[in-house]
């Protein structure tokens, strides 16, 4: 294995000889590797973004909401189909809907909230407890609005971190202070805990408060609700927890579930649509930085046989003093494998490094296979393109390799 | 094949046996005929040449470009096959060998000195003389004691490191002979060795030969130089393809050489 040894000294010495071109070599496979790292990573980094932000949804929900106007999709005039109290009482009821955990009716409005001359434009959600719940809030200090609350019509509200910071210096306890939300005066009596920035949406700029106290201050008088979010009581049985939801609302408003004015979303389908969709925006990014490895391939092996064009000669001597085929093979082998390894491992360097910057508004996220994969590429793609012209120096006859100039 | 190759051999010396051959010759060539094809026409570079080289012997091979006498050193050294006859070096039959047979026997049975010191770049001495060895699976602690070994040989101890750019043309020769006595080959093959250098350094480098032949090594040079050819012990004269004299003949003495102080009057190499 000495002799292993000494060929891996002599390709470096071989390698050695020229710098600069073995650095342009080099910087192909680099590139290469780095953007299959890069973009790898940046696909991961998206599905990962999109899957929180249907994450922030909550957890098992199914989202019901009007889907416009009176359905008549199947030619049925069908009267008043909203979402109101009495839909809610009918899913709550377990033997309706055994699937489902709890239901909260939703109102949203956007306003502007004011304290003193801060202001700060923010998405008020009106609701009910659960609905806290649902959507994976936490209150990280002070109390969640409560069903007392909601049955008094109370002006108090829980409000995010985001408007938190958007009107209060650094410092100051919103707990107990009043704000403004349009015209009307709320009380701060909970806060919630960042759930972060999804990319798409800031989940940090809402206040929650009691959906009575909404419709008195801030929409006025309805019969309807934007729309219900419902939990369902596993993601199991979330598609379950659809079908007896489904079914309630057809018989409420005496129709079918296929004519149902209502659009069901399922956070479960959801993912999996936004998953396999970012699959294929994965893969497509894999192909681009594949492309680009490729070109590197093909400059390893133009190079290489450059070089052994050059060394037609020493290759004749080698030869001519003992040196069989398989040693001259090895030599060349070696010396563009060490090159695209070389090039590999800088390359995995960089593109780890690239990786820790946002790129595009996405966050990249280390695919923990890419490292492997494109060290794994780059040490085929030095064996692969060194082949063949390792084949066509370890193949020269003696005698006409020691007559070049 | 090889058994049947070698008993070949030895009925070539049994022909030529009767004077009392103690060792088979280095080197038996018999009607060694090399053809190639130019421009779709035959051309003879060899038209049945035929000769013995006995063990000891230092051989001058002479001719003008164009003698054959590139073809025929490049057959002797098994860089090439002949397109018919016979050759046998040091007992073993050339013909119907592989690529990687013949390496085996150029690394093994002969040392090259080429006109060109061919030498490889970005290798220090040491390395270009280790080098036959590394190829012949010799350990690495032994090559180098015996690269260092032939080097101070040559007279160049002092200079085990230098690159062969940082060497005269003399002593990359020298560096050259070096690597083609470190395998301790049945032949040294010498393709115009002082054709690169000065007279100077080609009398010193003859010096070195004048040496090694007193040592007993067999060695084979092409030159067309009559006065290097001078410092051999025989001198064979190829014109056309083929041999049109052979002599035997009082070698010269080195002039300059240093190291060539003892007489080398030379009684060996006539005994045929």
């Amino acid at each position: 294995m000495s002799n292993m040894f000494g060929n891996l000294i002599m390709a470096v010495r071989g390698i050695g000889s020229n710098w600069l071109r073995t650095l342009l070599t080099m910087l192909g496979v680099l590139i290469g590797v780095a953007s299959v790292i890069v973009l790898l990573a940046i696909g991961t980094g998206t599905s990962r973004s999109i899957e929180n932000s249907i994450q922030s949804l909550g957890s098992n929900t199914l989202t019901v909401f009007s889907s416009g106007g009176s359905g008549t999709s199947s030619g049925t005039q069908i009267r008043n189909t909203n979402l109101n109290s009495a839909s809610v009482s009918l899913i709550s009821n377990p033997n309706n809907a055994p699937d489902v955990q709890s239901v909260s009716p939703v109102i949203t409005t956007s306003v502007t909230a004011t304290k003193q001359s801060s202001t700060y434009s923010t998405s008020v959600i009106g609701s009910t407890p659960s609905y806290l719940v649902a959507s994976n809030y936490t209150v990280s200090a002070g109390r969640s609005i409560s069903a007392a609350d909601v049955t008094s019509h109370a002006q108090v509200i829980d409000i995010g971190a985001s408007v938190a910071s958007g009107l209060f210096v650094t410092g100051t306890d919103p707990l107990g202070q009043q704000i403004e939300l349009g015209s009307a005066r709320f009380t701060i009596v909970g806060l919630l805990a960042s759930k972060g920035s999804t990319g798409l949406t800031n989940a940090d700029a809402v206040v929650i408060a009691p959906y009575t106290a909404v419709q008195d201050q801030l929409t006025g008088e309805s019969q309807s609700f934007s729309e219900l979010l419902i939990q369902g009581k596993s993601a199991s049985t979330l598609s379950l927890a659809q079908s007896e939801v489904e079914s309630v609302l057809a018989a409420q408003n005496d129709t079918t579930v296929a004519a149902l004015p209502f659009n069901v979303l399922n956070q479960a389908s959801l993912i999996s649509t936004a998953t396999s969709s970012s699959k294929t925006f994965t893969a497509l990014l894999g192909w681009v930085a594949a492309v680009s490895l490729l070109v590197g391939a093909i400059g390893v092996m133009n190079i290489m046989l450059v070089t052994v064009t050059e060394r037609t000669r020493e290759i004749g001597i080698r030869k001519a003093i003992g040196a069989r085929k398989s040693v001259v093979l090895t030599q060349f082998l070696i010396e563009s494998t060490v090159i695209s390894f070389m090039g590999g491992v800088l390359g995995a360097i960089a593109g780890v490094v690239v990786s820790r910057f946002t790129i595009a508004g996405v966050k990249p996220v280390l695919a923990s296979y890419s490292i492997p994969l494109a060290l794994g590429v780059a040490l085929s793609v030095g064996i692969v393109a060194g082949f063949y012209p390792a084949y066509r120096a370890a193949s020269l006859r003696p005698i006409d390799a020691l007559r070049y100039e | 094949m090889t058994l049947t190759s070698d008993g070949v051999t030895v009925v070539v010396l049994d022909e030529r046996g009767q004077r009392p051959a103690v060792e088979p010759p280095i080197i038996a060539l018999s009607n060694i005929v090399k053809s190639y094809k130019m421009g779709g026409v035959d051309v003879l570079a060899t038209r049945g040449v035929s000769f013995t080289v006995a063990k000891g012997e230092f051989v001058a091979i002479m001719g003008a470009s164009g003698s054959g006498k590139s073809t025929l050193m490049n057959i002797i050294g098994c860089l090439d096959i002949p397109t018919s006859g016979h050759y046998s070096l040091d007992g073993v039959n050339i013909r119907n060998l592989d690529d990687q047979a013949l390496s085996r026997i150029r690394n093994m049975k002969i040392g090259f000195v080429f006109q060109g010191f061919n030498l490889i770049p970005r290798m220090s001495a040491l390395q270009n003389v280790e080098l036959p060895m590394a190829y012949a699976g010799i350990k690495p602690k032994e090559r180098r004691e015996r690269a260092i070994v032939a080097l101070e040989l040559v007279g160049l101890g002092q200079r085990l490191e230098h690159f062969s750019n940082e060497l005269s043309g003399g002593q990359q020769q020298r560096v050259s002979i070096a690597r083609a006595i470190s395998t301790n080959p049945a032949l040294i093959l010498a393709d115009e060795p002082t054709g690169n250098l000065d007279s100077k350094s080609s009398n010193e480098l003859m010096g070195l030969f004048t040496d090694l032949h007193n040592h007993g090594r067999t060695i084979v040079m092409i030159t067309h130089e009559s006065d290097i050819a001078e410092y051999a012990s025989r001198v064979v004269e190829l014109r056309d393809g083929s041999i049109i004299s052979d002599r035997l003949q009082s070698a010269r003495v080195p002039s300059l050489s240093t190291s060539a102080g003892a007489s080398s009057q030379d009684g060996d190499g006539s005994e045929v």
